[in-house]
């Protein structure tokens, strides 16, 4: 059985002008150590689908397995990353990361140390000390990841991590995101709308449209990994894009026509 | 990987250390000579029109009229200041209890929000001013009656400005909180509340004033002691020179009772490190 197994999922939202039918019969699998992307353009129901992935929302039908277990609340071997870092503004980039742990009422002398590498790894080594306002977008949702992993969490689910961020600071945090995969071995669902950054970090891309908010297809990304910059400019990999947009737009015309 | 190369901020953080300085170097003349130079150029033009238009004291004494009076008085003014500071003080702390609890109980449960908010809202809007006299009815005319005024037309800023502070965290911290199965009480104390901080205390700015405000027309009603007493007593007097020189007190009472305020914000904020 796959790890994750996301089962015929609908959500319908009831709204004040009638109701939204945020995600419409979703399936797919991800198998353990896979980082897979949901690709889309907003408001077709990624965040909706991340949300309930996450135990934060409810399905309105069907089911969601992670390991073995159906999805009903929040479960504590998850990390979460957002567009916005969201990060505590009275606490030092080391609290921040720490902040799982102090939730979790974990030890914190033991993770001190581990907060403290995780920050050197993504390059703020020396900002621990600091406070949020203090550091650039990019820095931020670094302290984010590292926040995200404090706990040793099997999956990371993404929503949108680097969309805020500019291009260059975006490329620069699309390789270092492939780097802590290189290293920790994580389960990942990372939500986009961008098509090379699914290419880049993904070993598969399934492609989300709007009415219905379902998923279209599921392509496998067969670059070997440790990937880098270079990956960028193979026409394998511009023909894979290709293909993507080609399903996006599709789902467009779709949407038009209908 | 080195953050700096990564972002291209290298430059940023030496900058925001800079900025941190700038202040206190540049503005310490602009910050403390200048106002205290408007200040000084406002009573001499007052002093000179006074002089030169020869305008009865009754009607408008010159600041060295009201500065002579005041020395007279003094001991008389602080005796008088006293209760007038500690109710204001008393009034102000109770109002804060009761405003951040009540917000407290207003973010945490819908149905008490929908019975409660709205009325909160209208009597936040009403002159409250006008309900002065019903305290006087209703409580008499010692201490109490003016504590329980002070309390209730200091109370809504606080209400109004915590509410909107505890609702202020972003849904998405909210979110982060559930997924790591926080409890009620951890996102309360640790998110939502710093949150609010800064709101709380903006509330509570207001409400300091409102509290002396509400002291004093209260004392207006009913006193036979404190400032808004010998304010009354010297109009029946026509001695305008202590009426203004009770309202230097009075100024100076409120100045001290809001730098306890602001200085309790500054305190509670670097404790929590606000930036
Ligand atoms: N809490 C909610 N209540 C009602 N409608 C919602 C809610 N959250 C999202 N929606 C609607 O569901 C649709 C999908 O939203 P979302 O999952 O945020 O899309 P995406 O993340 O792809 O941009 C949108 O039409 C949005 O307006
Ligand atoms: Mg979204």
């Amino acid at each position: 059985m796959s790890y994750i197994s996301v089962d015929r999922v609908f959500k319908i939202y009831g709204g004040r002008q009638g109701p939204v039918e945020a995600v419409s019969n979703v399936s797919f699998a991800v198998e353990a150590g896979e980082f897979v992307s949901i690709l889309g353009p907003s408001g077709c129901g990624k965040s909706t689908l991340l949300m309930m992935l996450a135990g934060l929302e409810a399905t309105t039908a069907g089911a969601i397995t992670i390991d073995g277990r159906t999805v009903t609340s929040p479960r504590r071997d998850v990390g979460l990353i957002f567009q916005d870092a969201t990060l505590l503004p009275w606490l030092s980039v080391l609290d921040n990361v720490l902040f799982p742990i102090r939730i979790m009422k974990g030890d914190l002398a033991t993770h001190r140390q581990k907060a403290r590498e995780l920050l050197d790894m993504v390059g703020l080594g020396d900002f621990h000390a600091h406070k949020p306002a203090q550091l650039s977008g990019g820095m931020r949702q670094r302290v984010a990841i590292c926040r995200a992993l404090i706990h040793d969490p099997h999956l990371l689910l993404m929503d949108e991590p680097f969309s805020a961020l500019d291009a260059i600071t975006r490329d620069d945090m699309n390789m270092a995101l492939l780097e802590i995969w290189q290293r920790y071995h994580k389960t990942g669902v990372f939500i986009t709308h961008s098509i090379r950054e699914a290419v880049v970090l993904s070993d598969r891309v399934l492609v989300m449209t709007r009415r219905p908010s379902t998923v279209v297809c599921d392509i496998r990304i067969p670059f070997a990994r440790p990937r880098g910059r270079d990956l960028g400019e193979t026409l394998e990999f511009n023909a894979i894009c290709r293909t993507l947009r080609e399903h996006i737009e599709a789902g467009h015309r779709r949407d038009r026509a209908a | 990987m080195s953050a700096d190369t990564m972002d291209g901020a290298g430059g940023r953080v030496p900058r925001m250390a800079m900025e941190r300085w700038r202040p206190m170097l540049l503005l310490f003349p602009e910050r403390i000579i200048l106002p205290v130079l408007t200040a000084a150029g406002l009573l001499l033009v007052w002093e000179i029109v006074v002089r030169h238009y020869e305008i009865p004291p009754a009607l408008l004494p010159a600041p060295s009229q009201v500065g002579q009076r005041l020395w007279e008085v003094l001991p008389l003014l602080l005796e008088h200041a006293v209760p007038t500071t500690l109710e204001s003080a008393l009034g102000f702390v109770l109002a804060s209890l009761l405003g951040v609890g009540l917000a407290i109980l207003l973010t945490y449960s819908r149905l008490f929000s929908a019975a409660v908010y709205p009325t909160v809202v209208v009597f936040q809007l009403i002159p409250k001013i006008a309900l002065a006299p019903l305290f006087v009815v209703w409580l008499g005319i010692e201490m109490q009656s003016r504590l329980a005024f002070a309390v209730f037309i200091s109370f809504f800023p606080i209400v109004i400005a915590t509410e909107a502070g505890l609702r202020n965290t972003p849904p998405d911290m909210l979110r982060l909180c559930k997924a790591l199965t926080a409890t009620g009480w951890q996102i309360f104390t640790s998110v939502r509340l710093p949150y609010a901080v800064p709101y709380i205390f903006s509330g509570m700015k207001i409400a300091v004033t409102f509290a002396i405000i509400g002291v004093i027309v209260g004392e207006f009603i009913s006193a036979q002691k404190g400032l808004g007493y010998i304010i009354i007593f010297a109009s029946s007097q026509a001695d305008t020179a202590l009426i203004l020189a009770a309202i230097f007190v009075l100024c100076v009472v409120g100045l001290a009772l809001f730098g306890a305020v602001a200085a309790a914000e500054r305190l509670v904020v670097r404790r929590y490190g606000f930036a």
